[in-house]
């Protein structure tokens, strides 16, 4: 079966178990599907305003997905994009923070340095596997703990910043926040540079030499092997690519959103997102509409909440059910699916 | 007797019940027994255990041990096959789980006994005992049914041979009237493709094996001293299992190993990785297509560059229009069907996955190549233009080590052969003096 198709019937299936699920989780919290899934998507797309927070929502999901779909695509199973998005989120925070240059010049260096963040924080995980062959799900399990502990650590003990409260830096100058799209929406240009480099991912996996010893790696380790592709190095550039996204994706809601680096920056960016990635069937394009999917389910559910009075934990749910069927497909039809 | 895929097995199964007919009817008299291709016994318990599973005798609840060895020891008494009760299997060659999955069908009692492809994992003295056994058994009654794919085989042992084509029966008749030529030509349905013919080569150094140690356990090399030269073929013969992997692992650089190796002048030491060998001009042909060689869900052309992509580029960048061109220059000149090089590999025949795996290798400037079984599980076109392929390249000056489990295959195409027997080579002939009796005797160890 070749790609496009499954990644169509994937989203079918997600989309199927989003309404399905999500109308009987509404039935037992005594709602109406109806006018749940009405508050959730007016929430979510209702207006400018709304539609801006969705964005909010998608490119929050997208940077962490596509750093997921790198290392998927490896055949790494990277767990770890939270903790990569946090050490983002933080490097990115005190750069910006304490740099001398304010204004727009400090942008770039402030994304660049959470890109190192959350890639330094991946290629631990990946010389981790490459030198000593551990599993990489455990070591990027275990390195989440460790990234939040190691920031609120940082934040609160002796690297405590001048006139910050507890838990977070310093804010960061008007002058280096990122433009916003919409006005009077949190929407910056970070939608447009996580748009910039789904495109990226997606051509360096099809176009480039390393993409394709990258995913030779992924799809038979043992033909690339023998074909000369050298495993170790793909699995220490792969996991630093990786968590060069997802730190960069901290970085954005720091430079963007929250304008300081705050310990409760991600509130699971990094997991909701392997349920993105695995959604988008691990192609760029179609990651990037499992984000935006995502997206209004993240946004639309206060409103769902406060509007129709359905527990906003029912998009936990559903949320929850999308991302078992499609691991566990995924799982059960390797091999098989041939 | 028919290709791979032609339809013997399905046929076999549908006779003895596994599977289940579209439409038709059998009629057999008496019960029908069937002896797999891969035998499905169960490793961890004993051969009594095995012959007598679903009809233990009991007594009580419990299973009555000393009978049911005593009616094992019975029926092979009967049938003249030896074998201890108490072995587990885990512990017997392949000839004797053979012979324990013979008995295990013979206690059934078949009026009909299918064998599929009986010989494919013994060594050629074990297959001489077992059609003894055979025609035994077909002198007591029964009426036995081989299914095979080796053409000897049915000349040297068969009363009536019956061929099929894709499904269908082509033709039936009796052995005695007919000749191997009319028996492949009906199997392929043409004539068959002629081998590409040696010509007179001079001969360099190419590649020199000095006690090549690799590997551990069962399978490993203990001591290897050889070498290949440049426009010769050197075949290996040995039963599988008997350090070959070891060897052809380590010349690809997949595993450690000491020794000496030298090709073209240069040392490869062990560290020397796969692509720096691939730089040398040393390809594969892999033992197992489907893990070692291709990536299934790729395209023809993705998997044509597969060990050279740094070659098909330009800058960082795949250069995609040559690894097309490349592509679609094997999809011409091995014939691989369908002939479309962006379809996906893992959609084709064996046959046709293979042609790209020989392919790949033959057609890019080789200097040497390792060809592991090349024509395993593949029909007998496919297979003939893989091995006319090969005679070609040594023709052109490359230098070929050919592992097979098949003689006949060695003897086709080496010029010179080396028996593997437990980790070491332990004998070497000559092309002008090959002797079928003493190389057979040496791959079952003898010394």
């Amino acid at each position: 079966m070749s790609r496009l198709p499954r990644g169509v019937r994937d989203a079918v299936l997600a989309v199927t178990l989003v309404f399905v699920v999500g109308s009987i989780a509404m039935l037992v919290a005594h709602a109406s599907p109806l006018v749940g899934f009405g508050a959730l998507f007016s929430g979510a797309l209702g207006s400018p305003s709304e539609l801006g927070e969705t964005l909010v929502q998608t490119t929050a999901l997208l940077f962490p997905a596509l750093g997921i779909t790198i290392a998927f695509r490896a055949g790494l199973f990277n767990i770890g994009a939270e903790g990569q998005l946090v050490l983002g989120g933080l490097t990115a925070g005190y750069v910006a923070a304490a740099l001398p240059l304010p204004g727009v010049a400090a942008i770039p260096i402030v994304l660049l340095a959470g890109a190192l963040g959350g890639g330094v924080w991946g290629a631990l995980a990946g010389f981790l596997k490459a030198r000593f062959g551990a599993n990489e799900v455990i070591a990027t399990l275990m390195l989440n703990v460790i990234a939040a502990l190691l920031a609120t650590y940082i934040v609160n003990g002796p690297f405590k910043m001048n006139g910050a409260t507890a838990g977070e830096t310093a804010s960061i100058p008007h002058g280096s926040w990122l433009p916003t799209l919409i006005p009077d929406t949190r929407l910056t240009i970070a939608f447009i540079i996580a748009l910039i480099v789904a495109a990226l991912v997606r051509f360096m996996l099809a176009r480039t030499v390393f993409g394709y010893e990258l995913r030779a790696a992924g799809d038979a380790p043992e033909a690339a092997k023998r074909a000369g592709v050298d495993l170790s190095r793909t699995a220490l550039v792969a996991m630093s690519l990786s968590g060069a996204i997802a730190g960069l994706g901290g970085a954005a809601i720091v430079l963007g959103v929250l304008h300081r680096f705050n310990t409760a920056l991600s509130p699971g960016y990094g997991f909701i997102a392997i349920a993105v990635a695995l959604v988008g069937n691990l192609d760029p394009l179609f990651v990037t509409i499992a984000a935006f999917a995502f997206g209004v389910l993240q946004s639309g559910a206060l409103s769902m909440q406060s509007e129709a009075q359905v527990p906003k934990d029912v998009v936990a749910i559903i949320e929850g059910v999308v991302i078992i069927a499609l691991a566990g497909r995924r799982y059960f039809s390797r091999g098989s699916d041939r | 007797m028919g290709e791979n895929g032609a339809g013997k097995s399905t046929l076999a199964a549908i006779a003895y019940g596994s599977v289940a007919a579209d439409e038709g009817t059998i009629h057999v008299t008496g019960v029908v027994g069937l002896v797999h291709q891969h035998f499905k016994l169960i490793e961890r318990l004993r051969v009594w255990e095995n012959v007598l599973l679903g009809c233990e005798p009991r007594r009580g609840l419990a299973i009555d041990v000393p009978a049911a060895r005593l009616r094992v020891r019975e029926l092979c008494a009967a049938y003249g096959l030896e074998l201890d009760p108490d072995a587990r299997i885990e512990s017997l060659p392949v000839a004797v789980r053979q012979r324990v999955e013979l008995v295990r069908e013979l206690q059934r009692e078949p009026a009909v006994l299918l064998l599929d492809e009986p010989t494919a994992a013994l060594a050629p003295s074990e297959i001489d005992a077992f059609f003894i056994t055979v025609r035994a058994l077909a002198a007591r009654g029964t009426a036995i049914v081989i299914v095979t794919h080796k053409l000897a085989e049915v000349i040297a042992h068969a009363d009536r041979v019956t061929v099929m084509r894709s499904g269908k029966i082509v033709d039936s008749m009796r052995v005695s009237d007919t000749t191997v030529a009319a028996i492949a030509r009906a199997m392929v349905g043409g004539d068959l493709p002629t081998i590409a013919a040696r010509i007179p080569t001079e001969t360099m150094p190419a590649l020199a094996v000095t006690a090549l140690r690799a590997g551990t356990g069962a399978g490993a090399l203990i001591e290897a001293n050889f070498e290949v030269r440049a426009g010769e073929i050197v075949g290996i013969a040995g039963i599988e299992g008997n350090g070959q992997s070891a060897l052809a692992d380590a010349l690809a650089g997949m595993i450690p190993y000491s020794g000496d190796l030298t090709f073209a002048g240069t040392p490869l030491f062990a560290r020397v990785s796969p692509a720096a060998r691939i730089l040398l001009g040393m390809r594969a042909i892999p033992q197992d297509r489907h893990k070692e060689a291709l990536v299934p869900d790729w395209s023809i052309t993705d998997n044509a560059t597969l060990g050279r992509q740094r070659t098909f580029r330009s800058g960082i960048l795949r250069d995609r229009a040559r690894a097309t061109a490349f592509a679609q220059s094997i999809v011409e000149r091995y014939d691989v069907r369908p002939p479309n090089a962006h379809a996906r590999i893992g959609a084709l025949s064996g046959g046709n996955q293979q042609k790209v795996v020989v392919g790949r290798a033959l057609e890019s400037d080789p200097r040497f190549v390792l060809a592991y079984q090349p024509t395993r599980g593949i029909d007998i076109g496919a297979a003939a233009l893989v091995q006319s392929r090969l005679i070609e390249a040594r023709n052109a000056g490359v230098a070929v080590l050919l592992i097979s489990f098949e003689l006949d295959e060695i003897f086709t195409l080496a010029d010179r052969v080396l028996v593997m027997f437990g980790g070491r080579i332990v004998g070497t002939f000559e092309r002008g003096a090959l002797d079928r009796a003493r190389i057979g005797a040496l791959m079952a160890g003898a010394r």
